[in-house]
């Protein structure tokens, strides 16, 4: 394999994210559409999600038949694992819209070549995510009681619910998000289409790209459109994680009615996400032979806003803990107290030193430079936020007003299968997608790559 | 009757001149296609603003209407009657309002450029070249037929490295 040299570490605040070994269209088409061509690798890995996935959907299944009390609920701790990892999943899709809309919309050009992937783990992600709401609920073939549709049952969702906030938040995201990925495909489906040999394959291609021809017309209105569909998805990140945060915020109990919840959920989310962005594109950029379109320097810049999220994260925590003290509130105080050093001491110490200690090593220019590196963090990263979640629902609910209600909380194997099972799925559709769709954007990478010019100095003095 | 031609172009700035040249020498039905959207050719197409923005501001609103409307007059129909509170309240109903405001939004958005863009695009296009999905630029050029051989010498001096004609 060919290696590159790396660019001189350019300002990647603004767009000067260079890719210098990249060097004209053809290139990018012959390199991206390389990637496309499965291997054994990918195959084992397929099998393996494929395999999970199918050990997840077994213990629904026994969950489904012998009813909800296989899971490991144990009251008043009655909403668990589902629930946790509902919220994990949410938040791992939100990096995607971050990464697509938010750094569009700031010209920040290491977003270019890591937002495809992004996008496709948003959706994937919240697909992954909408099954737990329905699983959690123990009899799913009602789940569509809360959607409002004209019936006969004489009673509509209430609209004051944050569960019925919820089916229209994550519904919108899930329904933009896929759009977002798709419109954005279009073009480079056009050109798998114009290169493709199978004809099959290629009447497929002609379909998906609904006949996009790369005429100025065309990209005149496909410009606009990504523009205000990332100018609509921006607050649409941020509604959707605060809606899911106002679940526990609405509610009375200790640790979950607090004002805080929204901007820490939202920034959790970005966070988590962007720590499963690591997890998925460090091995692509890697197994694929992208290490010059994904560069140091791209990695670099998302280690930065991971950094600056931990951050963010770490704030949350420490302001709530303040905020029991200061409200004088004797149960606040007492189930922050038994959260770090009392029951739950070690969910808690799991998460802090995940979110809040392993981060503060990207203060390092030398370790945001390490994919290695990056890797296991983001691997720990996965891991804290997942605690997270467990250390913001188990703890609540296990620890409420009433001593004689205290109780614990420890998952069954159906919820521990069905977690490991969520997993399968979601890198189950992300594996499909790797290998039938470009993982790099190939027409925003061109927009990057110099074109070719008969003059050295370009056309008429604009740039 | 007119008809067409079409030419390729390597270089950019190539493809730039051209554009000018045509417009310059008032050739008006002309359609340019690039690998990828440069501000260069808008510089030299100058061409007219995407009606899409019409369709957001129009999609939004409609969808922001329609998500107070759907949880006010539900809320009427069937009302939830706890005491002392509103029956229909438009605090929590913000959020509806705001999420079908971008579903709403977002889809006519995305509308918007498929009835502009005029896709799906089920047939061929006449003057459409696999080459301009790869890595080539292009003009498919409409003109009389007397004005035919002119146009071609132009798009030919311009740097076109291939001319062929199209109907």
């Amino acid at each position: 394999m060919a290696t590159f040299a790396e660019p001189m570490r350019p300002n990647i605040a603004s767009a000067d994210v260079q890719l210098p070994a990249v060097k004209d269209y053809e290139q990018v088409d012959r390199e991206i559409s390389a990637t496309l061509k499965p291997t054994k690798g990918w195959g084992a890995a397929l099998a393996l999600s494929i395999a999970m996935f199918l050990m997840g959907a077994a213990a629904w299944t026994y969950q489904i038949y012998w009813g909800l009390g296989n899971a490991g609920y144990n009251p008043p701790v009655m909403w668990g694992v589902y629930i946790i990892t509902f919220v994990f999943w949410v938040g791992i899709g939100h990096a995607g819209t971050l990464i697509s809309a938010i750094l569009f919309l700031f010209r920040a050009g290491f977003r270019t070549t890591i937002y495809r992937c992004a996008e496709a783990m948003t959706v994937f992600a919240v697909m992954t995510a909408g099954l737990f709401p329905i699983i959690h609920i123990g009899r799913p073939w009602k789940f569509f009681w809360l959607v409002p549709y004209p019936n006969w049952r004489l009673l509509w969702p209430n609209f004051k619910s944050p569960l019925v906030w919820d089916v229209f938040a994550i519904s919108t995201y899930l329904t933009v998000s896929a759009t977002f990925l798709y419109v954005g495909l279009i073009p480079d489906i056009a050109v798998l289409r114009d290169r493709e040999t199978n004809p099959l394959r290629k009447r497929l291609l002609a379909v998906m790209s609904l006949g996009w021809r790369n005429s100025e017309p065309e990209w005149r209105h496909f410009t606009r459109m990504y523009l205000f569909l990332a100018a609509f998805s921006t607050p649409l990140v941020l509604s959707v994680h605060s809606v899911v945060s106002f679940d526990f915020a609405m509610a009375l109990t200790p640790g979950w009615h607090a004002t805080i919840f929204p901007p820490y959920f939202v920034a959790g989310a970005i966070f988590s996400g962007i720590g499963m962005v690591f997890t998925i594109i460090i091995p692509i950029r890697k197994f694929f032979r992208l290490e010059h379109y994904v560069t140091i320097n791209h990695l670099d810049a998302a280690a930065k806003l991971c950094l600056f999220t931990s951050m963010v994260v770490g704030c949350a925590y420490l302001i709530e803990f303040w905020v029991a003290w200061y409200s004088g509130n004797m149960y606040e105080q007492d189930y922050f107290w038994n959260r770090v050093f009392g029951q739950w001491w070690w969910a808690a110490w799991i998460m802090l030193t995940c979110n809040m200690i392993f981060p503060l090593s990207l203060f390092s220019q030398k370790l945001r430079r390490n994919p290695t590196w990056l890797f296991i963090l983001s691997i720990f990263i996965n891991l804290g936020m997942w605690y997270e979640r467990f250390v913001i629902i188990v703890p609540s609910l296990s620890h409420e007003f009433e001593p004689w209600q205290w109780s614990s909380y420890l998952p069954s194997w159906v919820d521990v299968s069905i977690l490991v099972g969520s997993f399968g799925w979601f890198f189950m559709w992300f594996l499909l997608f790797i290998k039938q769709l470009p993982v790099v954007a190939i027409a925003e990478v061109k927009e990057i790559v110099a074109p070719k010019m008969k003059r050295a100095h370009g056309h008429g003095g604009h740039h | 009757m007119r008809q067409g031609l079409v030419a390729v172009f390597p270089q950019l700035d190539a493809l730039c001149d051209a554009i000018e040249a045509l417009k310059k020498a008032k050739y008006e039905q002309f359609t340019v296609y690039t690998p990828a959207p440069r501000h260069e050719i808008e510089h030299a197409l100058k061409p007219p603003m995407s009606p899409v923005r019409r369709f957001t501001l129009i999609g939004g609103l409609l969808g922001v209407t329609f998500g107070y409307w759907i949880a006010v007059w539900t809320s009427e129909y069937w009302p939830l009657v706890v005491g002392g509170k509103a029956i229909a309240s438009w605090i929590p109903y913000t959020i509806i309002g705001f999420e079908v405001m971008v579903l709403v939004g977002a889809l006519s958005t995305v509308a918007a450029m498929f009835i502009n863009s005029r896709i799906p695009k089920l047939t061929m296009t006449v003057g459409a070249d696999p080459r301009f999905t790869h890595g080539d630029y292009g003009i498919f050029v409409l003109a009389a037929p007397e004005r035919l051989k002119e146009a071609e010498a132009m798009l030919r001096h311009h740097g076109a490295v291939e001319v062929r004609g199209e109907q």
